[in-house]
């Protein structure tokens, strides 16, 4: 039997279950490969993450947050993204590495299922947005075993501009815009994002 | 519209139970935007949705991890079929490919190796661990106070 099947967009076959694919930006041709495409269980689809239903977000109220730029603070502090781990970095290399902007408050340093070794990122979190950003610019193209590190904040603010196209689920976007709107609302240093 | 940009991706996990609709889902749209949802009814647990927005780099390396384990060179034809026990779904879109794959739940590697495509289905499954991992990090971090 026979389960996979490729699609070409323009033929409109089975186009309604386009998931998550916005119409307008959809490419002429899109190669679809897996069962989910057929699967019944959409009233069980509709809990999870497609649901129209709010969804809970941190709001951050710090004094920190007007300098923030785009960078969006978490519940205990600002986490550090850095990525380009060479796999076998060691938690206390990195520890290392960090610790000279500020106190590390937690650092998750996961690992390669399958191999056991680094996967190639860590979160880093440190209490306040100035060490968080000091060791951004300062590690940030420096190296660790020979591999070049990158690091950005992990996280920012959801963005304001309702015309972010690439959505079609109108209703719940509509709840979550009125929430991030008035989180904002009176402030005015954050330009409009869009990625 | 450029192809190489489009980037999406989503994993489900769930079965329908004594306990109701028990599932654990989350998804990663292009722009960044997270979301996590996880259902249980055992003991009166109630949903969990949660939503962040991640930056850009934290999209590079995701799909850098999607990109490594060339699970978009895999096929769902041959993996276990969702039964009573449940069933898991990982749909990615990378630029014009969009897999869409839907197979039962993977208790250990046990199940792996009797399929009649271990390969396949072993990149699935430490895929998938690997993104449950970051996600759970990425949750972590940014909602929950450190338990002392």
């Amino acid at each position: 039997m026979s389960e996979s099947y490729d699609i070409d967009i323009n033929t409109g076959v089975d186009d309604e279950d386009a998931m998550m694919v916005d119409e307008d930006t959809r490419p002429a041709s899109v190669k679809r490969k897996g069962r989910g495409f057929r699967s019944e269980s959409k009233d069980e689809s509709r809990d999870g993450v497609r649901s129209g239903d709010k969804y809970d977000q941190f709001e951050s109220t710090t004094d920190e947050d007007a300098a923030a730029g785009r960078a969006q603070r978490s519940v205990e502090g600002w986490i550090v993204l850095v990525v380009g781990l060479h796999e076998e970095s060691t938690e206390d290399e990195i520890t290392d590495k960090f610790a000279d902007y500020g106190e590390i408050k937690n650092l998750h340093l996961n690992l390669d299922r399958r191999t056991g070794f680094v996967k190639g990122y860590a979160l880093v979190e440190y209490e306040t947005y100035k060490e968080a950003k000091n060791a951004i610019d300062a590690v940030n193209g420096t190296k660790l075993l020979g591999s070049t590190l990158h690091c950005d904040f992990a996280f920012i603010r959801a963005p304001i501009s309702i015309a972010s196209g690439a959505d079609r689920e109108s209703r719940d976007r509509g709840a979550n815009r009125n929430r991030v709107g008035s989180r904002r609302r009176g402030r005015s240093s954050s330009p409009s994002r869009r990625y | 519209m450029v192809n190489e940009d489009e980037f999406y991706v989503r994993y489900y996990t769930g079965h329908m139970g004594r306990y109701g609709h028990e599932f654990l889902e989350f998804e990663f749209r292009a722009d960044g935007r997270c979301r996590y949802a996880n259902n249980s009814n055992y003991r009166n647990d109630s949903l969990i949705r949660k939503e962040m927005y991640v930056s850009p780099l934290m999209m590079k390396e995701l799909k850098r991890v999607i990109q490594e384990s060339e699970i978009m060179k895999e096929d769902d034809q041959r993996w276990p079929k969702k039964n009573v026990v449940g069933r898991q779904e990982l749909e990615i879109r990378l630029g014009n490919e969009h897999i869409s794959f839907e197979t039962a739940k993977i208790g250990s590697l046990v199940d792996v190796q009797e399929s009649d495509d271990p390969e396949g289905l072993r990149v699935f499954y430490y895929l998938v661990q690997d993104l449950k991992c970051l996600v759970f990090s990425l949750i972590g971090l940014h909602f929950k106070i450190k338990p002392i």
